[in-house]
């Protein structure tokens, strides 16, 4: 258990920058998930945590300690591999017995602290079983368990629930969580599915082409993202162009779109000039489909409709230059060219300037 | 109706293949147990004379067998050695020429191994004093590396190295990991890339005649000396011999090679 600090960390292959100038500080126990695409350096720096690849610049201390020196065998990091990586040719129990008997720790107490954390993933009778012989779950749960035996300092987890159909994610969500806080490890998650991170992190950090582009709890990200790029990201489906209307009102903001008036909460729009440019964004399932006009409400008409389920996403044109993409909680059959009403929530929209 | 034609004529053409690989097998087999001094089939009773024959110290095919074991031993274990490095280190680490060197490991493979031997007999002579077993030795060791080197490649190639890394961050240094992670699991390679190498060493007869000394023959060269001299059924009760020792290896290496579904993960 302990801290962990990151400064001014760079790493830099060839001509390519993977991280740049990266920090961050981990509180003892805390819980945080590294959030990107592909290539935005977040698994770079997962390794360079683990000790397998070295930061060109900067420095990554544990409890205070500088790790550099220290190679990755003996930095006591436990690490969750995104495709479990367990040894095929160990069985259950060997997997999670091998790092106990690296540390030659007696064979009594080697079974004793694998039968312990069996029981804390919830595997029992299995010891025997090799890998192949396990589901899905069953696997990830060996894989858990054998990073956490060894009571590692740090706790590792790459894309820990991307393999997963959705029952066993939520099951292995609440698991991982439940451990985690038993435990009271520190642990990094590296993910690019934003769920995963919001769901299991105290603190989400979005990372972009090797840098921090916000760090927030996983509400703050999840409903507030501070740039267009991460409300993408984040799930966010309607973005609207508009220019920023004059001082606040009732604290409200209005923004022209398309020469319609949208409102805006004037603390969402700190910072954007009366007359610039800026963009709207707002998830689905926040607009609502209206029968009265009102503030806000917009008129259009229904073009598609794709049913999900438990909710029913729509695509709906003529209220502005952009489609609108409101979420319906009920089934709706597509009726081309049908009029609808959409109520854009003040307390829902972001804005954003709009830098293109 | 012709999907059936090529049906029949398929099967027709798979027996004719599947007679003509065993019956010669099955001849010798069986006339290696004729009384006979000339080789006939079907045999005139039953005797295991040439069997004994074998083991007669004049037909010196004890210390070929002998002769050939060594080599064939010392040759795969070196090979295995300098192979299995060889191999690691072109599926491990990325760099320019890789797929060069690849071949270049592998080049002995497709060099005539009679011409191969003209060249090493001419540098053998060039060098001088070197003579006995290592003239063989050297030989063999070149033109059966290819087996262990590709063989291993092939399981490497399909190598999960995040393990690698497993391992490490669970406490095992480089050595460790080596021994506990990457040799066990590249073993099903390795062992069949072995035992093809060692039997390719131990039938060989084209390099083995070029460069072979009085003081040191093989068993296939002294099978081939004694074929020239006596053609009676010592030579089939020897291939008897030899067809059970190939059994016993291929059974061996089926179940080394059975490993190989622990590498599917």
């Amino acid at each position: 258990m302990a801290t962990l600090e990151l400064k001014n960390v760079t790493k830099i292959f060839g001509d390519f920058t993977a991280v740049k100038n990266f920090n961050l500080d981990v509180k003892d126990g805390e819980m945080i998930a590294l959030l990107g695409g592909s290539g935005c350096g977040k698994t770079t720096t997962l390794r360079m945590i683990a000790g397998f690849t070295e930061p060109t610049e900067g420095a990554i201390f544990v409890g205070g300690k500088d790790v550099g020196k220290i190679p990755p065998y003996k930095r006591n990091v436990g690490i969750f591999f995104q495709n479990y990586a367990l040894f095929p040719h160990m069985t259950v129990f060997e997997n999670v017995a091998f790092g106990l008997k690296l540390q030659k720790l007696p064979k009594a107490e080697i079974e004793q602290r694998v039968s312990e954390i069996l029981g804390m993933v919830k595997l029992f009778g299995l010891e025997k079983r090799y890998p192949r012989e396990l589901s899905g779950g069953q696997q990830q749960r060996v894989a858990l368990a054998r990073a956490l035996v060894t009571r590692p300092t740090i706790l590792l987890l790459d894309e820990p629930l991307s393999n997963l159909d959705a029952k066993l994610r939520v099951e292995m969500q609440v698991e991982i969580k439940r451990i985690q806080k038993e435990l009271g490890i520190t642990t990094i998650i590296v993910t690019h599915d934003h769920e995963e991170a919001v769901s299991l992190a105290d603190r989400v950090i979005v990372m972009n082409a090797g840098q921090i582009l916000q760090v927030g709890t996983p509400y703050e990200i999840f409903d507030h993202p501070n740039s267009t790029f991460i409300a993408d990201f984040m799930g966010f489906s309607t973005f609207i162009q508009g220019t920023m209307g004059g001082a606040a009102v009732e604290g409200k903001r209005p923004v022209t779109c398309s020469g319609k008036t949208i409102y805006v909460f004037a603390e969402a729009a700190e910072g954007i000039e009366p007359g610039s440019a800026c963009v709207l964004a707002l998830r689905s399932e926040h607009m609502e489909l209206v029968q009265e006009p009102g503030e806000n409400v917009v008129e259009g008409v229904m073009e598609a409709a794709t049913y999900k389920g438990h909710t029913t996403r729509l695509e709906v044109t003529g209220c502005f230059d952009e489609k609108i993409y409101p979420a319906a909680n009920e089934y709706i059959e597509l009726e081309a060219e049908k009029p609808v009403m959409v109520h854009l929530p003040v307390e829902r929209l972001c804005v954003y300037k709009n830098n293109a | 109706m012709r999907d059936g034609q090529v049906n029949l004529l398929c099967k027709i053409v798979a027996i004719m293949v599947m007679i003509f690989l065993v019956a010669p097998l099955i001849i010798i087999i069986v006339v290696s147990f004729t009384p006979t001094a000339l080789i006939t089939f079907p045999p005139q009773g039953f005797s295991l004379r040439w069997y004994v024959n074998i083991f007669a110290g004049n037909t010196k095919f004890i210390s070929g067998l002998i002769n050939s074991l060594q080599v064939g031993l010392l040759a795969t274990i070196l090979d295995v050695f300098l192979g299995v490095l060889g191999a690691l280190s072109i599926c491990r680490y990325n760099f320019k020429g890789k797929d060069i060197l690849l071949n270049y490991f592998t080049s002995p493979m497709y060099v005539p191994s009679i011409a191969f031997a003209f060249v090493l007999l001419q540098v053998y002579s060039q060098i001088g004093g070197i003579n006995g077993m290592a003239r063989i030795f050297i030989g063999h060791m070149i033109i059966i590396l290819p087996y262990i080197v590709r063989n291993t490649v092939s399981v490497l190639h399909v190598f999960n190295w995040t393990l690698e890394d497993a391992a490490t961050s669970l406490g095992a240094n480089p050595i460790q990991v080596f021994f506990k992670i990457t040799i066990p699991l590249a073993k099903p390679g390795i062992v069949s890339g072995a035992i093809l190498a060692f039997l390719y060493s131990f039938d060989e007869v084209a390099l083995s005649s070029l460069l072979t000394s009085p003081r040191f023959v093989t068993l296939p060269i002294r099978i081939m000396n004694y074929m020239e001299l006596t053609f009676d059924p010592t030579l089939a009760a020897i291939s008897t011999l030899l067809i059970l020792a190939s059994l016993v290896i291929i059974v061996l290496m089926d179940k080394f090679v059975g490993l190989d579904m622990f590498m599917k993960n």
